[in-house]
């Protein structure tokens, strides 16, 4: 058997299993440098001098150094969720504010918990807090998530998604 | 407020709160998601999920997909656009387009900086590689603030990602803010 053979769907959160105030599991990144900003900055030809251009970004724009693209965190909170909610739920709703800088050195983790949970037609509904902070525990990117679940035995949630899905008899 | 301090102008003019609801033309990516752009993707966000790689653990998506908010990032540039390093040559440019959607109206503000506030994701299913992606943007929103560091125009934006068969794949609602 080849080791690929052994990659499964990830079974993800189950509904029933789910207390609201718990905390799921983060997810970690860095210490991030300027070569993880150019390696995203390249993938995505931004082409925003802040990200590269350490006179430009200290100097015109008086920024404490280089910035980690707000447009790569972004991606880390969505992982967070998909993560969570694996193969077996879908992570529908997910916000988030830019609201702090990072820049290299920081270790960026990040973190979400349940604040709410329904049953909706025959899957779970779960609401989070999330968000994204710095080895000093500063947050830079808080949001809130709401993913569906499947109920214990019950039927897999649909995809693709149609929130018009939940509701039908 | 004092009446020593100036109101800020409304820049919300006629002008601008005309342009509240404009839809841009809908746009397509202008290639198919290649599956060395997911990589380079997914390695650069360090998501090693194997569902971008491995058929058996994308099987409930059919197939390998891209980073569920990889649609984002789909409207390249056209191969024979002009190259967007060019205006970098006037010195104290950025490097950002000030254009905030191909195909919608300039918002007609004279406030420079812009920030990006963030987004509300609506996500429906995962892009593949070989689809193109069609993009939908409109204006949900033009707003102003006065804070105490002076006014911010708020513009909320929509924009709907699909693949070319109609298929939906994400709603997204961005705020940027000109300051």
């Amino acid at each position: 058997m080849s080791v690929a053979t052994t990659i499964t769907a990830a079974q993800g959160a189950v509904f029933d299993d789910v207390e609201v105030g718990q905390d799921i599991p983060s997810v970690v990144k860095g210490p991030m440098t300027t070569a993880h900003i150019m390696r995203w900055s390249a993938a995505m030809e931004n082409w925003h001098r802040i990200h590269y251009d350490w006179q430009y970004a200290t100097g015109n724009d008086g920024l404490p150094d280089v910035l980690v693209n707000g447009s790569w965190k972004q991606h880390v909170v969505i992982q967070l969720v998909a993560d969570w909610v694996g193969d077996t739920g879908w992570a529908w709703k997910i916000a988030f504010q830019f609201r702090g800088m990072n820049i290299p050195g920081d270790t960026l983790t990040a973190w979400g918990r349940v604040t709410d949970k329904e049953e909706r037609g025959r899957w779970g509904l779960v609401d989070l807090e999330i968000g994204l902070r710095n080895q000093k525990g500063e947050e830079s990117t808080p949001g809130t998530a709401r993913v569906v679940l499947p109920r214990r035995g019950g039927p897999p949630v649909p995809y693709p998604f149609d929130p018009a899905a939940l509701d039908a008899p | 407020m004092s009446a020593e301090v100036s109101e800020p102008p409304d820049y919300i003019t006629p002008a601008v709160r005309a342009i509240i609801g404009a839809e841009a033309p809908p746009i397509e990516a202008p290639h198919a998601v290649e599956a060395s752009e997911v990589r380079r993707f997914h390695q650069a966000l360090m998501d090693a999920s194997p569902r971008f790689w491995d058929p058996e653990a994308a099987a409930r998506y059919g197939g390998p997909v891209a980073p569920i908010g990889f649609p984002v990032h789909a409207m390249r540039r056209m191969e024979d656009a002009p190259d967007p390093l060019d205006a970098l040559q006037a010195g104290d440019h950025d490097g950002v387009d000030r254009r905030l959607r191909p195909g919608l109206p300039e918002v007609q503000v004279p406030l420079q900086r812009l920030v990006n506030g963030g987004y509300a994701y609506e996500l429906f299913r995962y892009a593949h590689p070989g689809e193109r992606i069609r993009l939908r943007s409109r204006y949900v929103d033009i707003y102003q603030r006065n804070g105490r560091t002076g006014p911010m125009i708020f513009v909320v934006i929509e924009d709907t990602y699909e693949t070319v068969r109609g298929e939906p794949l994400l709603r997204s609602t961005n705020t940027i803010i000109l300051r």
